[in-house]
């Protein structure tokens, strides 16, 4: 498999701490690969080693088939890099920086007065790139950093929390973006606290704390792999005893709690039964009003690897 | 959306000038630039009109100085010069840091020292540009209030070495704001390195009579009289020996090539020097600290980690 991103062995110390410990990240092509860990993790390390920002103490590190080694420019020119919290000279507008920037990248002015206004459009922000960036609101400086980042058509993206400081039109908007953008044969590297960002968008995902990597592949394989047990919580409409039977009587269910309409229903499966169980109930003449399945979901796996880590490390 | 172009000499260019716009524009736009040159063209001003408004007041009429504008060329003085580097300078790297745009700016396909070279590049324009207008305001006023002025032909000179002085300044300062990351630190370490060199081996030369040590720091130099065949050997025109003086020295230097400069000490003949030589001597100088203090700067952006 071909690899837009890989990492062996990478490893980064501050001081005693290290941020980023034996590190093994392969990012296959033309994926959007959600890149997950709490705070401190050594998620932005590795980004940062991978942009070139710092400078690894060993390991290996290849963006799209080229080693990354401290001051490359020729590798930066196919990734675009949308940094946590992206600061931009303040005295600039919002034109002026990306007609800079796309000048950095080579693009000729006729390229950039295509490009430029269109870009403005996709992240919202038409009528303001004339104004000075010192004015834009959090919101719009994220808008323009992942209008930079989007400058060159890059064939590799990498976008550290792109969605901070967005309010939900526009974390909707990033997302359909993303998407978007990977469905023209793009890879996307995806560094998130929201879980349900990433499990939205993402194809795959590597889970690290302490800088070492819990788990990496695709989501299903992932969370399937790695989640516990598993529950159903429901709410019925017309619920009946012949219901309740009828579910205690699937080879999948382990046990049932029933609260008046309310059932919770203990899974020894990993795999989604919701169209069964809803299924049953239907043709019983009950009316799902609420179902949601826990356990096999991404937070639920990234909970449990995170503590597990954490119960390691002390 | 775009297509990738290769990366080729012509491209290299292209993109420097991107970090030349981009450093331009910073300084065009950043108020205390405005305001130093209000400042230093206030002063220009008040030069001119001083004596007209003192002539007026004690009934001495201003008398027609024909040398006036050519000999006070060099007004700013190390201050000036010192000043200047500091305002166009001390944010220039340590500021990216400062202020986080380091982040975006270094992640673009264009090199730590293309990077370096454009805002070098970018603040030799702006002091050019400065001292351009400067000495044309000098030489337009020089005129008016002072009359016909000879050797205005040698003001580029005066240009020139006031560029190379300030040079100095500018290095030392990037030197500092790229190690230390702060544009504070930048602009009072190197205001201590301005003040330790004027105030400190200036005491010392004199308390020792070691004034050769003066011409090998940067600042205004060791002070010698020009010989003119006439008066005392201290009474002719001031000759100074530092990176400060290289514009005064070259103009007079192509006024009277063969001068030579008599040193003392209190009242005490020391040694006599051509001022060719004293001239050299302030330009090799200059050159080595420009040299030493922006490849310190280079080689500190170049190595430089970015973890915040």
């Amino acid at each position: 498999m071909e690899f837009a991103i890989e990492t062996n062995g990478l490893t980064k110390s501050f001081g005693a701490i290290k941020a980023v410990d034996n590190l093994n990240l392969c990012v296959s092509s033309n994926s959007i690969h959600g890149f997950l860990g709490p705070n401190g993790a050594g998620k932005s390390t590795t980004i940062k080693i991978l942009v070139g920002l710092l400078r690894a103490d060993s390991g290996r590190a290849k963006i799209l088939g080229a080693d990354v080694k401290g001051d490359d420019p020729r590798t930066r020119q196919k990734v675009g890099y949308l940094p946590e919290l992206p600061k931009f000279p303040k005295h600039l507008t919002g034109q002026e920086l990306l007609e800079i920037y796309g000048q950095m990248y080579g693009m000729s002015r006729s390229q950039l007065k295509t490009v430029v206004p269109k870009l403005l459009e996709t992240v919202g922000l038409t009528g303001r790139g004339k104004s000075r960036i010192g004015s834009y609101s959090k919101g719009m400086q994220q808008r323009l950093g992942i209008a930079q980042a989007l400058l060159s058509d890059p064939e590799l993206l990498i976008l550290d929390e792109p969605s901070i400081g967005l309010d939900p039109v526009g974390m909707v908007e990033v997302r359909d973006l993303i998407k978007s953008i990977a469905s023209h044969g793009r890879t996307i590297l995806l560094s998130s606290h929201m879980l349900y960002e990433v499990e939205q968008i993402c194809t795959h995902v590597t889970i690290i704390n302490h800088g070492v990597s819990l788990a990496s592949g695709p989501i299903e394989e992932v969370t399937k792999h790695l989640s516990g047990k598993t529950s159903i919580e429901m709410e019925i409409v017309n619920m009946k005893d012949s219901i309740e039977e009828a579910i205690r009587r699937m080879p999948f269910v382990s046990s049932l709690t029933r609260r008046g309409r309310h059932l919770s229903i203990q899974l020894q499966t990993k795999d989604d039964v919701r169209t069964q169980i809803s299924q049953l109930i239907t043709s019983n003449g009950g009316i799902i009003v609420h179902m949601a399945q826990h356990g096999n979901d991404l937070e639920s796996v990234f909970l449990q690897l995170v503590s597990r880590s954490e119960e390691q490390t002390k | 959306m775009t297509k990738e172009k290769p990366l080729g000499k012509d491209s290299i260019f292209y993109r420097f000038m991107a970090i030349v716009r981009y450093e331009i524009l910073w300084h065009i736009r950043k108020k205390k630039v405005l305001g130093l040159l209000i400042l230093v063209f206030s002063l220009a001003t008040l030069s001119f009109v001083l004596p007209v408004v003192l002539g007026n007041i004690y009934n001495r009429p201003v008398n027609a100085d024909p040398d006036h504008v050519i000999n006070s060329g060099a007004f700013l003085g190390e201050l000036g010069f010192f000043l200047l580097a500091i305002v166009t300078a001390m944010n220039s790297i340590s500021g990216e840091f400062e202020s986080g745009t380091i982040v975006p700016l270094l992640t673009k396909p264009i090199s730590r020292t293309v990077v370096f070279l454009g805002k070098l590049f970018a603040t030799f324009l702006i002091l050019l540009l400065t001292y351009s207008f400067y000495f044309l305001y000098m030489a337009v006023g020089g005129s008016i209030v002072y009359g016909p002025q000879n050797n205005l032909q040698l003001m580029p000179l005066v240009l020139l070495g006031s560029l190379i002085s300030t040079f100095v300044w500018v290095s030392i300062v990037l030197a500092i704001g790229s190690l230390s990351r702060s544009s504070l630190t930048a602009a009072l370490g190197a205001f201590g390195v301005w003040l330790g060199l004027s105030l400190g081996i200036g005491i010392f030369s004199a308390v020792s009579g070691e004034t050769w040590i003066l011409h090998y720091v940067p600042g205004g130099g060791a002070r010698g009289f020009m010989k003119t065949g006439e008066g005392a050997p201290n009474s002719g025109p001031i000759v100074q020996t530092g990176t400060g003086s290289i514009g005064d020295n070259l103009v007079k230097l192509f006024l009277n090539p063969a001068a030579e400069v008599n040193f003392f000490t209190a009242q005490t003949p020391l040694y006599t020097e051509s001022l060719a030589l004293i001239l050299t001597r302030s330009l090799i100088v200059a050159g080595v600290y420009i040299s030493i203090f922006l490849f310190v700067a280079w080689f500190a952006l170049r190595r430089a980690q970015i973890a915040d």
